[in-house]
């Protein structure tokens, strides 16, 4: 019978570098714009059932986009925001991605 | 006088859909018109359903523009399927506005309205179509969940 023992690799601390770690310490921002026709409450409508927010962040997030124009509605990984991103185009919404400056 | 409702959330869940024939037609139009994009490069709002996602980036990602055209696609046609339903569940409801309100922002883009200021120097018959995708998308707003 075989002997199951676990494999042992070394660490992979020693091969990322710090550089790396800094790289992608920067989250990635999902941007929702303003446009001058989208009722206000399909905006709202639109972040809770993407994000599952709550009524009072979706409508505070909203609110943002109505007054400056645009609002950081998520921020993360870079893969998780560009999914995010899709969702929010498939739903009608301007949105884009950025990274944190 | 209670205010009448274009969407009314029943007991049982289900939506009912308070539509008069003529606004049904006009929802099914806009539905087609989205539907037809998606599937047709030469087709006027075929552009504007694809936006970048990221501004600073020459081409947008051709995995993530694949998925959001076949999840585009799949709510515009479960709209079509169940534009003349008396009542629609919570996912048609869903692909109901989701459509619509690509209809509403490529009429947008399609008209050249890209801030108030544009919207309000344009005709009522010029926007027509602007104001009626409005109204829809507020009522459905108030029962979807």
């Amino acid at each position: 019978m075989p002997q199951l023992q676990p494999l042992v690799r070394p660490s992979t601390d020693n091969q990322t570098s710090s550089s790396d770690a800094a790289a992608t310490a920067k989250a990635w921002n999902v941007v929702v714009w303003d446009d001058p026709v989208t009722p206000m409450p399909v905006v709202v409508v639109i972040l809770r059932k993407i994000f599952a927010f709550p009524n009072a962040k979706a409508t505070r997030l909203m609110m943002t986009v109505h007054h400056e124009g645009r609002a950081i509605v998520w921020s993360g990984q870079r893969d998780r925001a560009e999914a995010y991103c899709v969702q929010l185009h498939v739903a009608g919404l301007q949105a884009t991605i950025e990274q944190d400056s | 006088m209670a205010p009448r409702h274009l969407f009314i959330r029943r007991r049982d869940g289900r939506i009912e859909v308070r539509v008069a024939e003529s606004g049904r037609e006009f929802i099914v139009k806009q539905m087609a018109r989205v539907a037809a994009a998606e599937s047709d490069s030469a087709h006027e709002w075929h552009s504007y359903l694809h936006a970048p996602m990221n501004p600073s980036a020459d081409a947008d990602d051709p995995l993530r523009v694949f998925e959001r055209q076949k999840a585009t696609a799949t709510n515009a046609e479960l709209a079509l399927l169940s534009a003349h339903e008396e009542f629609i569940n919570d996912v048609e409801a869903w692909a109901w506005l989701t459509t619509l309100q690509i209809a509403l922002r490529s009429e947008m883009m399609a008209q050249g309205v890209f801030d108030s200021a544009s919207l309000d120097v344009k005709s009522e018959s010029e926007v027509a179509d602007i104001r009626s995708l409005q109204y829809v998308l507020f009522e459905l707003a108030r029962v979807v969940s």
